[in-house]
């Protein structure tokens, strides 16, 4: 990854120099305190995860655990028989659908928030209380509704429907995709907006409403603008989905339905109540490797580079 | 021989303490002045105020008697505890007490990271003889590895009301399982259910399977093999859904009551038992329309499908339930631990601690002294037919093994009906689950 | 921002849509919203059996929550916690992105990478790692992180930092270099322009991540339950334990844990009343294309 950094560094330094900057005064020392922090508190715990997940650290070991056996990939051998796999895809279409259903969602709030009108803050404040609510606090909600003879079967039961149960079985699936979606959608609609609002001025002259043609318009003029902020934010959407703890074990509990045992859950049973530590650092680099892979590949794709296009001008 | 030295540094400390302008003069305490205990027990949200005023009692009788302060740290759930376990084994720092679930007991002696008593121990804290007996079946794996000092025990139990069951001409509760099936039927019509069961619950269904199948002669865990494929776990599982299922005498709500909802349920005066209980109910259940037309009773020991205990069954009324103390080895203040021990497992404050929330005392004068109580009769003949879960560090996960069935079974049982090769199937999920655990055990 | 002078040539939808569109997302979040509101206020058995409107009105929760939960101790800790985590993670990250955005370097385009990359791990997974190096501070080198406050805002700090970063990253992309370059020539240390220009002009920026790092502290469950002592706890481990005491025969006392939430909900929700002004200006997510 590195090596291919040095092409996009040969344009901007003569630019700097040009204007009267020489690299010696590169003040890369600001980085420190953030860089140390880092490596510090993320990867110095990772690389420790990544050790546990090499040794055989349990309930018998942990006391000792500097001495605990190495099993080489013994933990990652046995991770594939633990549910893994089906974790991962519950995981991965829990993630990716929640994403999916929320975009629509958040452009159109974006676009009905754009323009000023009275009570524009009013309604921008409402539409982010979702995002701001603890999760926690989301979850207990949702929870108490969606019980078997909550508030939700309630009013199902008044327009003639059996709610059945949404806590437990396949419905808990959707269950925590419904609630997921209630919870984050504000997240690309504030994102949305913020691009909206880069959006030059002219071009939203050229693309106010005159009539009926406010689809084609928003297609071609607006919504291209959006598709950089709007990607970027799905890739960190999803990836705050797939590890959402608190929201699934809130709702669920642990032990949880199948249909709900998400990533995180998995990972979270495994060490804390069946207290095998090694192989749920396993567990956890695994699926850690299965998302850098599209995320990889994804910041390949896009220039995040941009050094000085980017933005307005 | 060394209390010319202790004296002289304790002056010397003073002395400092003095010049940093601390104020607070020394309090003469006995040696255990300046040290903070740090004691891990569970929240309770029940009797918020009662339990601050409970901690203050004891923090100034430990202050009086040691000159020490006592800290105590709460925990939310049996999770919460078990996180706060591991983490502090694996630092060797956090509390010095840990007042630990009986079922959780094998898990943390498993880590070997608590002291191990012996008569020495045993002596500090009053003697092994004030408890009682049955109380110290799940300190160890045996009598000379023992780590868990009985602080109180909540057996269970199931509570009747009195009015549904006099209406519907039963005289006294069931004994055996067939029966209390048999009179749940003769208690359902209309609104009114037969049994208050929390199908939802994280730790109650497991108990019915544990209890049913111990009384078959079955203890889940023979040694180092997993028994849970057997005919007698099938047996548990298929009447414990049954009852929903089958017989119809539970409320289908139930699927998805956690123990609180099914309390809340029973409270409404609507249902003629409610299965899994313990007196720490009491208040929740004077509170509501059953107030005044309630008892309880002690669970059926004889299993179903039977009418008399088989030749190797067990009469367990309830596991052996309730709260061990644990000293933690990484501990520094050993001795300040043992003296909290004493101190709270003393008859006093035995029973000081039951009448404020309703949890049996694992003293046996204290308990002695409340055998009068018709209301808890029952329940002390319970305490006395307690069994202990097997004592091995795998418990914990055939624990959420056999839960699993149930949490698995839940969408199955709101359709209304579970195949027995359904329930097979997940037994056999559980059994691997359960052997695999164990072969790890040490 | 400029749109503001030509309102209704900016509106980008007709008004039938505005409207229902407005109106169906209000709902969608306000319904739950009122549920809360309206089960905080009624009887435990009123939310039990599935009522909306209470048919009883009591404030009784309110007043019992403080003594039966401990919140207004979880509620300083978060408060002071994730007030600092947010101050210090913007202005690091300032300090970061500035360094990013201006300079090229070896391994530039790592860290920008990086920064994304570091939000795809999940926090199960860090949980044990952390707490084993927190505790060996304190075995090794006599620091007491574990149970104190600080402890807990280096957690969230770090955790925040990688966001915060990034959000400045794309805000400073777009702000013009001429004042810094003005002020570099008349000799301003590095320092100088950062303080007197960057931030100055970052703000809404800064607003934004700091919220992020607020919300990120005022969410955790996970690290809060493990990283602190009682006295240290926040307001979501005191609303987890207040919530998941079920064991013991408790009724479920269901409107309290509503009013809980709310009082848990309400600082965040404030902050962002006061701050929202700066939200939207600070993200400016314009520099990926």
């Amino acid at each position: 990854m590195t090596t291919l950094a040095p092409p996009p560094q040969k344009a901007p330094p003569q630019d700097v120099r040009r204007k009267g900057v020489t690299e010696r005064q590169r003040p890369l020392w600001l980085l420190t305190p953030g860089g140390l922090l880092m490596v510090l508190i993320i990867l110095i715990p990772l690389v420790l995860a990544l050790w546990i997940s090499l040794i055989d650290l349990d309930q018998y070991t942990l006391r000792r655990w500097v001495e605990a056996p190495f099993i080489g990939l013994g933990n990652y051998v046995e991770s594939f028989s633990s549910g893994l796999l089906n974790s991962i895809w519950i995981s991965v279409s829990f993630s990716v659908l929640s994403t999916i259903a929320t975009v629509p969602i958040g452009i159109a709030a974006a676009l009905v928030t754009q323009n000023k009108y009275r009570g524009r803050a009013l309604v921008r404040a409402v539409f982010l209380i979702p995002y701001v609510l603890p999760s926690f606090v989301v979850a207990t909600v949702w929870r108490t509704m969606l019980q078997p003879d909550g508030v939700v079967n309630h009013w199902l039961s008044q327009i003639g429907i059996d709610g059945g149960l949404w806590l437990s079985g396949p419905r808990s699936y959707w269950a925590l995709v419904i609630v997921e979606i209630w919870a984050a959608w504000p997240f690309i609609y504030l994102l949305s907006l913020a691009a909206l609002q880069s959006v030059d001025h002219e071009v939203h002259e050229a693309s106010a409403v005159d009539g009926a043609t406010w689809w084609p318009k928003l297609r071609r003029v607006i919504l291209p603008y959006l598709r950089g902020p709007v990607l970027l934010a799905c890739l960190l959407a999803t990836l705050n989905h797939i590890n959402n703890f608190t929201l699934p074990f809130v709702l669920f509990g642990a032990p949880a339905p199948d249909d709900v045992n998400v990533m995180p859950m998995l990972v979270y049973v495994t060490s804390f109540q069946s207290l095998r530590f090694g192989l749920s650092a396993a567990m956890a680099v695994l699926s850690l490797v299965l998302i850098a892979i599209p995320l990889f590949i994804y910041l390949r794709a896009v220039r995040l580079d941009v050094h000085e296009e980017g933005g307005r001008r | 021989m060394n209390s010319r030295k202790l004296t002289a540094l304790a002056g010397v400390s003073a002395l400092a303490l003095a010049l940093a302008a601390c104020g607070g003069g020394d309090d003469g305490g006995e040696g255990g002045a300046g040290k903070t205990l740090n004691v891990l027990i569970a929240a309770n949200t029940q009797y918020p105020e009662e339990f601050q005023a409970w901690q203050k009692t004891i923090s100034d009788k430990f202050k009086a008697a040691t000159g020490a302060d006592v800290k105590f740290e709460t925990f939310a759930s049996a999770n919460d505890e078990l996180t706060k376990i591991q983490t502090s084994v694996v630092s060797g720092s956090g509390p010095d007490v840990y007042a630990v679930g009986t079922t959780f007991t094998p898990t943390a002696y498993s880590t070997g990271a608590f002291v191990k008593l012996g008569d020495e121990e045993w002596q500090k804290i009053g003697g092994k003889e004030k408890f009682n007996p049955a109380t110290l079946g799940i300190s160890g794996p045996d009598e000379q590895n023992q780590v868990g000092i009985p602080w109180v025990s909540r057996p269970f139990v199931m509570a009747y009301n009195t009015d549904l069951l006099k209406a519907a001409g039963i005289e006294k509760p069931a004994t055996t399982w067939d029966e209390l099936t048999q009179q749940a039927k003769q208690l359902t019509k209309g609104d009114q259910f037969g049994l208050a069961i929390a199908y939802k619950d994280n730790f109650d269904p497991w108990k019915f399977v544990w209890g049913m199948s111990v009384q078959a002669g079955n203890p889940l865990v023979d040694g180092k093999t997993a028994k849970l494929q057997d005919p007698t776990v099938q047996k548990a599982y298929q009447t414990y859904f049954g009852w929903l299922t089958n017989d119809k005498v539970v409320d289908p709500a139930a699927i998805g009551w956690t123990n609180p909802q099914a309390v809340a349920a029973f409270a409404k005066g609507k249902t003629g038992y409610f299965m899994l209980t313990t007196p720490t109910a009491i208040n929740s259940l004077e509170q509501g329309a059953v107030k005044g037309k309630w008892k309880f009773a002690v669970l059926p020991t004889v299993p179903p499908g039977a009418t008399s205990r088989p030749a190797n069954g067990i009469e367990a009324a309830s596991i052996l339930s309730g709260d061990n103390l644990l000293v933690a080895d990484y501990s520094k203040n050993k001795d300040l631990a043992f003296e909290y021990v004493k101190l709270v497992t003393d008859q006093e404050a035995q029973l000081d601690y039951y009448k404020k929330f309703g949890n049996l005392p694992a003293n046996a004068a204290a308990l002695q002294t409340l055998s009068t109580d018709a209301q808890l009769e029952p329940v002390t003949e319970a305490a006395k037919k307690s069994v202990a879960t097997p004592f091995t560090g795998a418990w914990a996960d055939i624990q959420l093994a056999l839960t699993n069935v149930a949490v698995q079974s839940l969408p199955d049982l709101s359709k209304g009906s579970l195949s027995p090769a359904q329930i097979d199937t997940r037994i056999a999920d559980a059994q691997k689950a359960a052997q695999t655990s164990l072969d790890r055990a040490k | 921002m400029s749109t503001t002078a030509s309102a209704e040539a900016t509106r980008l939808l007709p008004r039938w849509m505005l409207v229902t569109i407005t109106a169906l997302l209000c709902v969608m979040v306000l319904v739950p919203v009122a549920y809360i509101l309206l089960a905080s206020l009624n009887s435990d058995v009123g939310v039990a059996s599935g009522e909306f409107w209470p048919s009883s009105f009591s404030l009784d929760s309110y007043s019992r929550i403080w003594t039966t939960a401990d919140l207004s101790t979880g509620i300083v800790n978060s408060l002071i916690v994730c007030a600092v985590t947010a101050v210090a993670s913007a202005l690091l990250g300032t300090m970061t992105a500035y360094v990013l955005v201006r300079y090229t370097f070896f391994g530039r385009l790592t860290i920008l990478r990086g920064l994304v990359g570091l939000q795809s791990i999940p926090g199960t997974l860090m949980l044990l790692p952390v707490f084993v190096l927190f505790s060996s501070a304190g075995n090794y080198l006599g620091l007491t992180v574990i149970g104190t406050r600080w402890g807990l805002f280096l957690a969230y700090l770090t955790f925040a930092l990688p966001f915060s970063t990034w959000v400045m990253v794309t805000y400073l992309r777009g702000l013009p270099r001429e004042l810094e370059e003005a002020a570099r020539t008349e000799g301003a240390s590095t320092i100088v322009i950062l303080w007197r220009i960057i931030i100055p002009l970052s703000l809404p920026a800064i607003v934004v991540s700091g919220i992020f790092a607020f919300l990120l502290g005022w969410n955790d469950v996970l690290f809060a339950s493990v990283l602190t002592r009682p006295e240290t706890h926040t307001a979501a481990v005191a609303l987890q334990i207040f919530g998941s005491q079920q064991e013991g025969g408790a009724l479920p006392v269901y409107s309290q844990m509503m009013a809980a939430a709310l009082i848990c909900a309400a600082p965040v929700v404030l902050l962002y009343l006061a701050f929202q002004r700066y939200l939207v200006g600070g993200l400016t997510a314009g520099g990926v294309k």
